[in-house]
C-alpha cells in the first residue's frame, strides 16, 4: 500500500490544482453576475489548440503559444460576455436563458475547433521536461509545475480581488449592482473584465491540460462539468471556497481510483458528494446563514 | 449663481408603468434643496433616474451644463453627482474601510481620498470603530452613515441624500442630521428627501412638494409657508 499511497495522493493533488484552476474561473464569473458559464471548458480548449499552432506549426515556442492560448481564450471570453450573455442583463430568467447562450457558444467553438484543426489529436510539449521525486514517488516535472502553479494563482486572484482597485470592484458588482454603479463603477464593464478573467484562467488552464491530455475538440467537455461540480460543492462562494472544494474533490476522486478503480469512481464520487450537500445544503464550505 | 442641476420635463417609470409624470426641478451652486412628499409618488424614482440608474422615457437632465440625459450612472458620478441610496445595505461582505476605499473610485475621487477618508472618520467617528467589520454586521444607523461616507469619498460636487434619517432611532436622527448639516457647511450642495420637513426648512433654501410624480409645489425661503401649513400639504387637509 505504501508504495501506491504517495503516487496517489501526489494525483490527488494534481487533480485538484486542475480543478482549482478550472472552478476558480467559473466561480468568478459566478459571483460577480450571477451566470454559469457553460463555454468555460470549450474556451480552454481554444487555449490548447492557439498554442499548438503557435508552438508546433509556427515553431514560436512555447512561451508564445501561452501567450497566445491565454489571449484567444480572452478575446473568445469577452466576446461571449458582449454577444451572448449581455443582452439578457435583467431579465427575469437571466440565468437560464445564459446556460442556454454559453452552451450554444460551447457548441459553436468545438464544432469550429473541428473545422479548423480537424480531428487528429495533437499535444502541446511540456513546460519542463524530466521528473521530480515527491516523497520517494517520481512525478513528471510539469506536473509538479502545475501542483506549485494553481496555488500561486488562486494566491495571485485572492491578492488581486482583495486588495486591488478593480478586483475590489468585480466584488462590490456581485453583490450590489446598483450600490456598485453608485460608487462610480461601470458595471457593464465589471462584466467583462470578469469574463476576461476567467477566459484567462480558462486559457492557461487548456494549455497545461494539452500537454498532459491529447488535444482534441473535447477536451475542455469533462473538466467543465467537474468544475462545475466544484464551484456547486464548495458553496457557491468566494475563491477560497471553491480553491478548498477543487482540492478535497481531487484528492477524493484519486483515493477513489485507488480503491474502487476508474470505472466506479464517478458514480461514487456523486454520491459521496451529494450526501455532504444534504448534511450541509449550502456546501462544503458554504455559510450556513444566507 | 450658476445653474448646477437642471431636470425638465422628466417622466420615468418602471416597465409600462409611468410614475414621474414631467417633473421639473433645479438646483443652483452652493445651494441646499429638499424634497419631501407622501411615499410613492416618486421621490426615490426621481434620484434614480438623475443618477442614471433609470433611463427617463421623455425631457432633459443637465448637470453643470453637461447633458447627462442618458449618461450611465458611473459617468453621471465621475462627473460628480453622488447619489447616496435610502437604507442602503452596500456591499454586505465587504469591510467597512474597504467599502469607504473603493468608493473614491473614478479618476477624480482618487485624487487626495486619504483626506476624505479621514474627514469621514472625523464626521462618523463609529466607521472608524468599525472599519474591519463587514457591512452586513453593521446597525441601521451605521448602514447610513457608510451610504453618505461612501457618497463622500466619490468626491461630490452635488450630493443626493434619500431619507437619511429612516427609520432611526431619535438620537441617531439627530447625529445624522448634525453630520449632514456639517456637510452643508463645508459647502457641498445638497438636494435632500426627508420625511421631516421642519428638519427640511433648517437646513435648506428650498422645498419641493412631489405628489403624483409632479412637482406639487415649490416654497422657498421668503414665500415659506407655516408650519401647519405644510403639515395640511403634506397630510391632506383631511387629516385632521
Amino acid at each position: 500500500m505504501d508504495g501506491v499511497l504517495i503516487p496517489t495522493l501526489v494525483s490527488g493533488l494534481l487533480l485538484g490544482s486542475l480543478y482549482a484552476l478550472m472552478a476558480s474561473g467559473l466561480s468568478l464569473i459566478w459571483t460577480t453576475l450571477g451566470v454559469f458559464n457553460f463555454a468555460h471548458g470549450a474556451l480552454m480548449t481554444l487555449g490548447a489548440y492557439f498554442a499548438w499552432t503557435v508552438t508546433d506549426v509556427l515553431g514560436l515556442g512555447l512561451g508564445v503559444g501561452f501567450v497566445a492560448g491565454i489571449g484567444a481564450a480572452v478575446i473568445a471570453g469577452v466576446l461571449i460576455e458582449l454577444l451572448l450573455v449581455r443582452p439578457f442583463y435583467g431579465s427575469r430568467n437571466m440565468m437560464l436563458i445564459t446556460v442556454m447562450t454559453t452552451l450554444a457558444a460551447s457548441t459553436i467553438i468545438e464544432r469550429g475547433i473541428s473545422v479548423i484543426w480537424g480531428p487528429r489529436l495533437k499535444q502541446l510539449p511540456r513546460v519542463i521536461d524530466g521528473q521530480v521525486n515527491i516523497f520517494g514517488a517520481p512525478v513528471s516535472a510539469h506536473e509538479t509545475l502545475i501542483i506549485v502553479l494553481a496555488p500561486a494563482v488562486l494566491l495571485a486572484l485572492w491578492w488581486y480581488t482583495g486588495r486591488t482597485r478593480s478586483g475590489r470592484s468585480l466584488r462590490a458588482v456581485g453583490q450590489n449592482q446598483d450600490s456598485a454603479a453608485l460608487i462610480g463603477i461601470d458595471v457593464p464593464r465589471t462584466f467583462s473584465l470578469a469574463f476576461g478573467l476567467s477566459a484567462a484562467l480558462a486559457g492557461l488552464t487548456g494549455v497545461l491540460l494539452g500537454s498532459i491530455r491529447f488535444v482534441t475538440p473535447g477536451l475542455g467537455a469533462d473538466p467543465l462539468v467537474n468544475a462545475m461540480i466544484v464551484v456547486i460543492f464548495g458553496g457557491l462562494g468566494s475563491l477560497g471556497a471553491t480553491a478548498g472544494a477543487a482540492y478535497v474533490i481531487g484528492m477524493m476522486e484519486a483515493l477513489l481510483v485507488l480503491w474502487l478503480g476508474l470505472y466506479w469512481t464517478p458514480s461514487v464520487l456523486f454520491v459521496a458528494l451529494i450526501a455532504v450537500l444534504i448534511f450541509r445544503p449550502n456546501g462544503l464550505f458554504g455559510k450556513v446563514s444566507a | 449663481m450658476s445653474r448646477l442641476l437642471d431636470v425638465s420635463g422628466v417622466q420615468a417609470g418602471y416597465g409600462t408603468v409611468p410614475v414621474l409624470h414631467g417633473i421639473d426641478i433645479h438646483l443652483d451652486a452652493g445651494e441646499a434643496v429638499g424634497l419631501f412628499g407622501p411615499n410613492g409618488h416618486g421621490k426615490s424614482t426621481l434620484l434614480r433616474t438623475i443618477s442614471g440608474l433609470l433611463r427617463p422615457s421623455a425631457g432633459t437632465i443637465t448637470f453643470d451644463g453637461q447633458d447627462i440625459t442618458s449618461a450611465k450612472p458611473s459617468a453621471i458620478v465621475a462627473a460628480g453627482l453622488v447619489h447616496a441610496q435610502q437604507s442602503n445595505p452596500m456591499f454586505g461582505d465587504m469591510g467597512v474601510e474597504e467599502t469607504l476605499e473603493l468608493s473614491a473610485f473614478s479618476p477624480r475621487a482618487r485624487d487626495g481620498w486619504k483626506d476624505r477618508l479621514a474627514e469621514v472618520h472625523t464626521l462618523f467617528p463609529r466607521l472608524a470603530e468599525r472599519r474591519r467589520q463587514k457591512a452586513k454586521t453593521l446597525s441601521g444607523g451605521e448602514r447610513q452613515m457608510l451610504s453618505i461616507g461612501c457618497a463622500l469619498m466619490c468626491a461630490p460636487r452635488l450630493l443626493i441624500l434619500d431619507e437619511p434619517t429612516l427609520g432611526l432611532s431619535p438620537r441617531l436622527k439627530g447625529e445624522l442630521r448634525d453630520a449632514i448639516a456639517a456637510i452643508k457647511d463645508k459647502g457641498v450642495p445638497l438636494i435632500v428627501v426627508e420625511q421631516d420637513v421642519e428638519f427640511l426648512l433648517a437646513l435648506t433654501q428650498r422645498l419641493y412638494l412631489v405628489e403624483q410624480g409632479e412637482v406639487a409645489r415649490e416654497i422657498d425661503g421668503d414665500n415659506a409657508p407655516d408650519h401647519q401649513e405644510i403639515m395640511d400639504m403634506y397630510f391632506g387637509e383631511e387629516a385632521h
